[in-house]
């Protein structure tokens, strides 16, 4: 987990979006800080692109404010964050480098960058094609291209695996996670629940435009995965795992026992150590705890 | 100005169709400003004469009759630059490229800066493109020569250029009220060619209404003034009748017209979602 500053890059206060009858975002406060991934979780029409649209300045809120680099005017710091909605928007008849020319001058930035960036997104050998011959894919990609140009600091992610195939969207988390390790702040909004868990480090749940929780994953999840392990003889083999460092609890199972791990622990490790202590492991499950129980539980208590 | 304008020449450099309107655009410039000799001899053919004056012999090109000639004439084919604005706009919209401009990192200020940048270029272009092409069809048909001749009423390219943007403005707008091209397109041309213009003549000729007030009213329709900034040219060949400026209440009307467009265009724009 990438470390987390004290500097706070947005700041959201009572934001508020009505649509006729409608209110699609209510009272929302949000502060994030640098080097956060915060993900904002929610099913479909719970508000999450309409408050992006409010914070990028597309979508005129009703009611509250948003500042963001600690009150930075709102244009300049829209030139400070990468930003990939939903759909790639692009030229269709440009091609990739023209596309990323009009995005570059937007921005204030220097052209030089958009070899770089098309590397990065594995697009270089592609530039001079043009965006509407482009797979669903490739104009993600670009748009991952566009978002990295002026290298933000900020970067704000909507579905960013939306309509992909799994070779592309392990692609884009793959980039989502390079690009984070480099201390950038990252905003996620997806109804994609596993998504959210892979890549979040804090997350809000959205409901009707209503912020239901707020939290970090890891406090949800735990910070170590659980582990399913059994043997012959499984009092032995408790006896011996109550020995074992890297074990927060042991609980019995029917004929397995659930170690849960603290962060020395691994099942690697548990393996070799049991087996050291004379226990062979007929069974070693890592069980991995997942953000879907505690979402429906928490979509329940309210 | 500069930056606005280099966001919409960078969508526009590489985009055909705007390379081709604007070709068509120039073609159709340098037909108005030749044709009128062929005209002449066709007229000439015709039999027609003017007051036992030989067609050919009219003095259309002289400087600096030709300014007002040509100018009344382009002025026709100015919906032309229209189709631009209108297409680079409902582009923006249906590509959605126009939010995404603003979420990259302009204000949608900056954004309608651009569009004007655009206007103001065509508007600059055509004005000199026509400036030319009658300076060389003067240079070849005129009687007159001098610059004392040449430089005279060349506030007719001013009103020319001032059509173009107020025209193009109204474009713009149409562009952002209804998105789709293919609708703004046939409604400005609808509105322009015929709907206002039948409807000034009827105000202006019917029995009904041509000594009433109603005849003025239609002098406050923004195409009719923005076509009354060119006086007609010809009648002063006919019944020797000189209008050879721009006439001032068409100048103030039409001036309104591209305030209120303006002042529309930005209050829609800074208002309205973008999704």
């Amino acid at each position: 987990m990438a470390e987390t500053g004290t500097n706070k890059v947005l700041h959201i206060e009572g934001l508020t979006k009505r649509f006729g009858k409608l209110t699609a975002v209510n009272q929302l406060d949000l502060k994030i800080y640098q080097g956060q991934i915060f993900g904002i979780l929610g099913p479909n029409g719970s508000g999450k692109t309409t408050t992006l649209g409010m914070i990028l300045d597309v979508v005129a809120p009703s009611e509250g404010s948003y500042r963001w680099f600690s009150g930075q005017n709102n244009v300049d710091s829209r030139k400070r964050i990468g930003s990939i909605l939903e759909t790639p928007c692009f030229y269709p008849y440009l091609n990739a480098e023209q596309n990323l020319r009009i995005v570059s001058h937007i921005k204030k930035c220097d052209e030089s960058r958009i070899p770089k960036v098309l590397k990065t997104v594995n697009l270089f050998d592609r530039k001079g094609d043009k965006f509407k011959g482009f797979s669903l894919g490739m104009k993600q990609r670009l748009s991952i291209a566009a978002a990295l140009l002026a290298d933000p600091p900020v970067l704000i992610l909507d579905e960013p695996t939306n309509g992909l195939d799994p070779q592309g969207i392990a692609e884009v988390r793959r980039l989502i996670k390079d690009i984070a390790s480099n201390g950038k702040t990252i905003l996620i909004a997806s109804h994609l629940l596993d998504e959210v868990q892979k890549v979040c480090s804090d997350f809000i749940i959205l409901r009707n435009g209503i912020k239901l929780h707020e939290g970090k994953v890891n406090d949800i999840l735990g910070d170590k995965d659980e582990i399913l392990i059994s043997a012959n003889h499984l009092s032995q083999l408790h006896n011996v795992i109550k020995k074992y460092p890297g074990a927060k609890s042991v609980i019995q199972k029917g004929t397995d026992l659930l170690v849960e791990l603290n962060e020395q622990g691994s099942a690697e490790d548990i393996n070799q150590f049991c087996f050291e202590q004379g226990s062979t492991l007929t069974k070693v499950l890592t069980m991995t705890r997942s953000l879907e129980e505690e979402f429906l539980k928490i979509l329940n208590e309210n | 100005m500069r930056r606005a304008f280099k966001l919409e020449w960078l969508k526009l450099k590489h985009y055909r169709f705007f390379w081709i309107l604007l070709g068509m655009y120039l073609l159709a410039l340098f037909i108005i400003c030749t044709f009128g000799v062929f005209f002449l001899e066709w007229l000439k053919r015709q039999g027609a004469d003017f007051d036992g004056i030989d067609p050919t012999l009219l003095p259309i090109y002289d400087f600096p009759d030709i300014w007002q000639n040509i100018t009344y004439l382009a002025s026709f084919v100015k919906i032309l630059l229209a189709f631009i604005v209108i297409i680079t706009v409902t582009n923006d919209i249906s590509y959605l490229t126009m939010r995404q401009n603003i979420i990259d990192g302009i204000s949608k200020k900056e954004f309608l800066l651009s569009k004007i940048a655009l206007i103001l270029f065509l508007a600059s272009f055509s004005t000199i493109s026509l400036f030319f092409f009658g300076l060389i069809n003067g240079s070849i048909y005129s009687h007159v020569w001098g610059t004392g001749y040449i430089f005279d009423e060349l506030e007719f390219l001013f009103a020319y250029f001032y059509d173009i943007v107020i025209f193009c403005s109204f474009g713009l707008i149409l562009s952002l009220l209804i998105k789709k091209a293919g609708f703004a397109i046939v409604l400005l041309f609808l509105y322009s060619l015929m709907f206002e213009p039948i409807l000034t003549l009827i105000l202006r000729e019917s029995e009904w209404t041509r000594d009433t007030i109603w005849a003025q009213v239609a002098d406050f329709f923004p195409i009719t003034a923005m076509n009354g900034l060119i006086p007609v040219p010809y009648p002063k060949y006919i019944f020797r009748e000189i209008t050879d400026n721009i006439p001032w209440k068409a100048l103030v009307i039409s001036t309104t017209w591209l305030g209120v467009f303006q002042w529309a265009i930005y209050q829609y724009l800074v208002k309205r979602d973008l999704k």
